[in-house]
């Protein structure tokens, strides 16, 4: 673990850059070029905002804040795995070319990924008092799920990254392992919407609380009670360190197979 | 401890690798390893057993056969595969000019890729800023700096990975036949910089099939085949086993 921090740290320009590249390219040409990363939450937002206030109207009031507010952080998850799935493979012409410490390809994705995240952030918070949704104090409270859930996803990251330079099947099948766990874990539903007698289910599911103290803190107004908050950061921890400890192992193998 | 401690040593080094002969990397190898304990692969050993020193200061060419295993033993030096077995020991910093701005970007522009190959090979922002201007000086490609560099012909990639890998002044320089790319203009100014890096006592290796070039500027040159070194000697000496080596397969195509 001292190994990814000194290595994060030692190339944190070079990850920098990486994640600054990965944006540039995804907005290059285009018109509005940067701005889509604004543009694009908010225009989803106004879909959804659009679909759940007029066509399908659930018993929750401002059902757009309610759903998004946990559906941005999702996003970023399974977009961030969804990169870091590619991170090792579409690189491989640098890794079997230049001696570069690998996990700085997923750090980029996340790191780029995380961007995006904030950037989305900003039309949420324009949105919540359009609905006139209180403003919640509990905003501030943000950084802390942030920061659990980045640790999270890194190290799915670094363990899917791997999995995918063995065996390519595997961005395939994380396709359909997050969209199933995108219908388990409650982001469209509340958890209230589930029979009690199938709770202790849905709280084995790792990204739940992580993903918890967002809708708490922006729609709710509520902060996470204790036990909720180490939940999130021992789960969180716990996939790092198998996910590091996997990617750590396989590394020098990567030029092998990409 | 002696003042000329090797800039490079390689004791045993091996390096194998897994040649994949059918559809390799899906689920069905992973079953047919559960299941039938046969693999779809064979290994082959690009390296073998190979040992040498090299002098610090000194510019040392290696030649052979296409697929000799010239350029693994130049990415084994540069760390990008650590061998299946033996030490690498490498003294001072290195810059590998293996492949062409390996670590060039095509969407981004020239300006941009300087950063990146520069963070790339472990140089800090700072140090690349200081020294951009004099690397887009010596590329000398005009206004094609602000262009991505997927607009460049293949000259001034060259001139640009060039320019790059050797303006971070390393100590140690890897020279994989790239040199061939670049007009006779910037070929000399390439020679004249390769020059200027054995006067200060820099140590370079040297790959080429170009044998005139390693005559002029080697000291001593190893000649690989299938993997393992034949000889190591004067490039007169080396130069003329190479010949002989060749010389029935020249002979069969005529």
């Amino acid at each position: 673990m001292t190994e990814l921090i000194r290595d994060s740290y030692r190339y944190r320009e070079l990850i920098w850059a990486l994640a600054l590249k990965e944006l540039k390219i995804r907005y290059k040409r285009s018109v509005l070029g940067f701005m889509w990363a604004l543009l694009n939450p908010a225009l989803l937002m106004v879909v959804l905002t659009l679909v759940f206030s007029t066509i399908m109207r659930f018993n929750i009031p401002h059902y757009a804040i309610f759903l998004l507010s946990v559906l941005l952080p999702w996003t970023f998850f399974s977009q961030s795995l969804s990169y870091a799935v590619e991170a090792i493979v579409t690189n491989g012409d640098l890794i079997k070319k230049v001696a570069v410490p690998k996990l700085v390809f997923p750090m980029a994705a996340l790191v780029s990924n995380i961007i995006n995240l904030l950037l989305s952030l900003i039309p949420l918070a324009i949105l919540v008092p359009l609905l006139r949704h209180p403003f919640y104090w509990t905003w501030i409270y943000l950084p802390v799920p942030l920061v659990a859930l980045a640790i999270f996803t890194l190290g799915m990251s670094f363990f899917f990254a791997v999995a995918n330079v063995f065996y390519r099947d595997v961005a395939h099948i994380l396709q359909i392992l997050l969209s199933a766990w995108f219908y388990l874990t409650p982001i469209i539903y509340p958890l209230d919407a589930i029979p009690a007698k199938y709770h202790w289910f849905f709280k084995l599911n790792p990204i739940l609380f992580v993903i918890n103290g967002f809708r708490l803190s922006v729609y709710y107004g509520l902060l996470p009670k204790a036990p909720s908050i180490i939940a999130s950061f021992v789960c969180a921890f716990i996939s790092l360190i198998i996910g590091f400890s996997i990617f750590r192992r396989y590394q020098d193998n990567f030029v092998f197979y990409v | 401890m002696s003042l000329t401690a090797p800039a490079i040593r390689l004791q045993n080094v091996t390096q194998c690798f897994r040649v994949i002969q059918e559809r390799p990397d899906t689920v069905r190898e992973l079953f047919s390893k559960l299941f039938r304990r046969q693999s779809s692969y064979h290994n082959f050993e690009a390296v073998k057993n190979v040992s040498f020193e090299v002098p610090a200061g000194q510019m040392l060419g290696i030649i052979g056969r296409n697929g000799s295993g010239k350029s693994t033993l130049l990415k084994i030096v540069a760390g990008v595969y650590r061998p299946t077995s033996g030490t690498v020991k490498v003294n001072g910093s290195l810059a590998p000019l293996i492949e062409l701005g390996a670590g060039f970007h095509h969407e981004l522009t020239g300006r941009e890729n300087i950063l990146l190959n520069g963070l790339l090979m472990g140089y800090s922002k700072r140090e690349m800023l200081e020294r951009q201007q004099r690397i887009i000086e010596f590329a000398d490609i005009g206004d094609f700096i602000d262009a991505p560099v997927k607009q460049y012909s293949s000259g001034m990639y060259m001139r640009l990975a060039f320019a790059v890998a050797t303006e971070v002044d390393p100590q140690i320089l890897l020279v994989d036949e790239i040199l061939a790319v670049g007009d006779a203009g910037f070929q000399e100014k390439c020679f004249e910089r390769i020059r200027k890096f054995r006067e200060a006592g820099k140590t370079i290796l040297f790959v080429t099939h170009a044998m005139s070039d390693v005559q002029e500027h080697c000291e001593r040159v190893l000649l690989l085949e299938q993997g393992s070194i034949v000889m190591d000697s004067s490039p007169e000496a080396t130069i003329a086993m190479y010949k002989s080596l060749i010389t029935p397969e020249l002979a069969a195509a005529h």
